[in-house]
């Protein structure tokens, strides 16, 4: 319904969605490969090398930075700006508040990752940026909202879509996490040291009710906002059920905040705090299905266009994992047997089921959809994305099998005994065991970095066709005009 | 606003009339039975784990739960009952769980036993074997290695029978409880590098290392004599005192020169000069204030198995 005569391509404002779009991928690119690197340290821990930079626990952070703000946060940005305007036909309230978001981001997730490698960081797992970054970012995410809250107040649409509920829901969360996560005291005004507002069991509360919603706000409810835009839109299909998109937007809203002490089971944290989390855990599983129910239900009578369709192969694969990390996520928040898996790899396989499985994959199949469309032209290839979902789906089971075996069988030494009622391993020797799944998870790492090289490549050839396309397009109207 | 009708499921589903961006709508389908049930279970289930789990904040307090009360034995021996809670779970766990019980059981026997009961009793020394096992991984095997080998140069190997402070099972408790504090003193500007070379080659000579002769003749007065003064610690016979913790230099054992792992007799003379050049500094911490009395007895015994003992 643009309209006639004027290109969406300049009816709306997609020179910020193709700077976050790249910057997703270059940062994506980076954070993965960080990624496997630390894995690979894991595994063989010469690569340390002792240098203090480049050590697991200072490239830990780098890696998750990069990936959910760098990657993820890009990627939303990105998306969130091309389904507003297009669902409500409207150019953005204003392209230096755009742009602004984008040098403000940018340089927030540069200066973190550059700032952990030299030993800054706050040592809050996710919100590692020291207090001159947070401000930063609280500035940029403040403008974020405002520009978000305006374009939707411009809509020249009477009802708000769905994708834009989520989006909403996502900034608000997360600058209210942001902030109260952050509350700390500097040590002076040129140190970047500062010290946390809270202290003991209450900090830890803090800091994992901002984690786990980081997760639950940044990490699902945005990106099914995203879902909500490019599955229908992909398939060309009406999503599902909107009763149930009403439903279980309300009940992930509500539910998300409770959750966040099943990180502190069997800890200083209150008995009553635990259950409270646990429970609500349990009662978040049905919500957070209604999302993968309402994505794969859409494409349901036109199953045939996964087979011809490699984006849809994306989307639909993505919420098959998004579905299996949200039962997998209920499951270890009970405490029995949070008992087991916790401090294992078994949480850092299911983080990356979502992170890889869910966040990465809608990301990738919403790229597909979205780069052409920004470029004003086709895909360069085809079959790359095929290689693509292949790469990164091996990748990604790789990653998540030798986890549950890291994590469940370490987690079973831990907690078994001799006849003589002593333990029957030692600490270290659960570590020696872990040397093999640790190279399994690497090399898995290593199939999904080389999806992401094969995507980027696609794309580059994308955007080179699109900028050829356009000055033989040129040549042709001067041509014309010069004959007439 | 198109009023599309589409085909779901095999029955007739209308859109909600709203269209986006062309061509996006929604249908008007009503939410699964299945899901919709499936998450009153999960509330029921959620509702009857508060009945029975401390669970929800009032006031200064919170609800406790219901028919879920412990009973275990506090550190001060009074009996205590509580509602339900982890830590007095673990409490409970550790006194009455049947692995706590079994090892507890042993410790005890083994508590009360001497070191030459414990060494001839077999099933103490099985017992002893699998619970020292887990306190030295945790505790010792950082420094000594898991199987006790050490590092050259920097911890004491514990699985050969040189033993710097005695290897009795006497000497063996003192060295875990009170911890030892080796030192030889740096004899780079004491000496002159001639006369390191000469020493080193004296005492490569004294566990039969080919060296050069003369040059061991010469290292052999700086070491029996003031000038060098060796023989304090290293004692004339080379053999060490065990109250100083001085190496025995002529056996072929070697803790802090890397001699067996040097290739040639160029690079073994250079190893053991470098020990001569820069002395040593290392220190075991004493242990009597983290393990406990029965803790020691039994790393005690599984150290000097290890090591064969003497």
């Amino acid at each position: 319904m643009a309209q006639a005569g004027i290109r969406s391509t300049e009816q709306y404002n997609y020179d910020i969605v193709r700077k976050f779009t790249i910057m997703a991928l270059v940062w994506g690119l980076l954070g993965m490969t960080a990624g496997v690197y630390i894995a690979s340290e894991l595994a063989w821990p010469f690569l340390n090398f002792d240098i203090p930079e480049i050590t697991f626990g200072r490239l830990r952070p780098v890696h998750t930075t990069l990936v959910i703000f760098g990657f993820g946060g890009s990627a939303l940005f990105a998306t969130s700006y091309y389904v507003v305007q297009r669902t409500c036909q409207t150019r953005l309230y204003s392209d230096w508040m755009a742009t602004f978001t984008f040098w403000g981001w940018q340089a927030a997730v540069a200066l973190g990752a550059l700032s952990y490698m030299f030993g800054y960081t706050q040592g809050r797992e996710y919100a590692e940026f020291e207090w001159p970054i947070d401000l930063l970012i609280a500035v940029t995410w403040v403008v974020y909202f405002l520009l978000y809250v305006q374009t939707l107040r411009r809509r020249s649409q009477p009802h708000i879509y769905v994708a834009n509920w989520f989006y909403v829901a996502f900034i608000l969360a997360t600058a209210i996490l942001h902030i109260f996560n952050n509350l700390a005291v500097p040590v002076g005004l040129f140190s970047l040291k500062s010290y946390s507002l809270f202290s003991g069991v209450q900090d830890a509360m803090t800091q994992w009710w901002y984690g786990h919603n980081a997760v639950g706000f940044f990490l699902t409810a945005a990106f099914l906002g995203m879902m909500y835009y490019f599955v229908p839109k992909q398939a060309g299909r009406p999503v599902y059920s909107y009763r149930l998109s009403i439903v279980h937007f309300w009940a992930l809203s509500f539910l998300y905040m409770w959750v966040g002490g099943h990180h502190l089971h069997w800890t200083a944290l209150p008995d009553w705090t635990s259950t409270l989390a646990a429970t609500f855990s349990i009662m978040l599983l049905l919500p957070s299905w209604g999302g993968m129910i309402n994505g794969i239900m859409t494409l349901s009578g036109a199953w045939d266009k996964l087979r011809t369709d490699p984006i849809m192969l994306f989307l639909i694969t993505s919420l098959s994992f998004y579905g299996m990390s949200t039962f997998e996520g209920p499951l270890m928040s009970l405490k029995s047997v949070n008992a087991l898996s916790h401090y294992t790899d078994w949480t850092v396989g299911h983080v990356h089921s979502g992170a890889l499985g869910w966040v990465a994959m809608v990301s990738f199949g919403s790229f597909y959809h979205l780069i052409p469309r920004l470029y004003d032209t086709r895909i360069y290839s085809t079959r790359l994305i095929y290689v693509h979902f292949w790469l990164a789906t091996i990748g990604i089971l790789l990653y998540i099998t030798s986890m549950w075996v890291a994590g469940i069988f370490q987690g079973l030494m831990l907690r078994s005994f001799d006849d003589y009622g002593n333990l029957a391993y030692t600490f270290v020797e659960t570590v020696a065991f872990l040397h093999q799944p640790y190279a399994v998870r690497a090399v898995g790492g290593m199939f999904f970095v080389a999806g992401v090289v094969v995507m980027a490549w696609n794309v580059i050839k994308t955007v080179r066709r699109a900028s050829s396309e356009a000055a033989e397009l040129e040549a042709r109207i001067a041509a014309k005009m010069a004959g007439a | 606003m198109s009023e599309t009708k589409a085909k779901t499921q095999g029955q007739v589903v209308q859109t909600t009339g709203h269209a986006w961006d062309g061509d996006l709508q929604e249908f008007n389908n009503p939410l699964p039975t299945w899901w919709l049930w499936a998450f009153y279970a999960t509330v029921v289930f959620a509702v009857v784990y508060w009945i029975f789990y401390p669970a929800w904040p009032v006031g200064g307090t919170f609800t406790k739960g219901v028919m879920n009360t412990i009973t275990f034995t506090d550190s001060d021996g009074s009996q205590k009952t509580t509602h339900w809670n982890t830590r007095s779970l673990l409490l409970k766990e550790l006194q009455e769980g049947k692995h706590a019980a079994r090892s507890r059981e042993y410790t005890e026997k083994v508590a009360g036993a001497s070191y030459q009961e414990i060494l001839a009793d077999p099933e103490m020394m099985e017992f002893t074997r699998s619970m020292a096992k887990g306190v030295f991984g945790d505790n010792c095997a950082a420094c000594h290695g898991a199987g006790g080998t050490g590092v050259v140069g920097l911890f004491p190997n514990l699985a050969d029978d040189a033993w710097l402070w005695g290897g009795s099972v006497e000497e063996i408790e003192t060295t875990l409880r009170e911890g030892r504090y080796g030192f030889m003193p740096a004899f780079k500007s004491a000496l002159t590098d001639r006369q390191l070379d000469d020493v080193a080659s004296y005492v490569l000579s004294l566990s039969g290392e080919a060296v050069d002769a003369d040059a061991a003749t010469r290292g052999e007065k700086i070491f029996q004599t003031s000038e060098g003064g060796c023989y304090y610690c290293h004692t004339s016979s080379g053999t060490g005192l065990k109250s100083q913790g001085a190496a025995n230099l002529t056996d072929q054992i070697w803790t802090v020169a890397d001699v067996s792992g040097a290739a040639t007799p160029e690079d073994r003379k250079a190893a053991v000069k470098r020990v001569i050049s820069n002395g040593v500094d290392r220190r075991m911490p004493a242990w009597s204030e983290r393990l406990s009395d029965a803790q020691i007895k039994l790393l005690t015994v599984y150290v000097h198995e290890l090591g064969g003992g003497q």
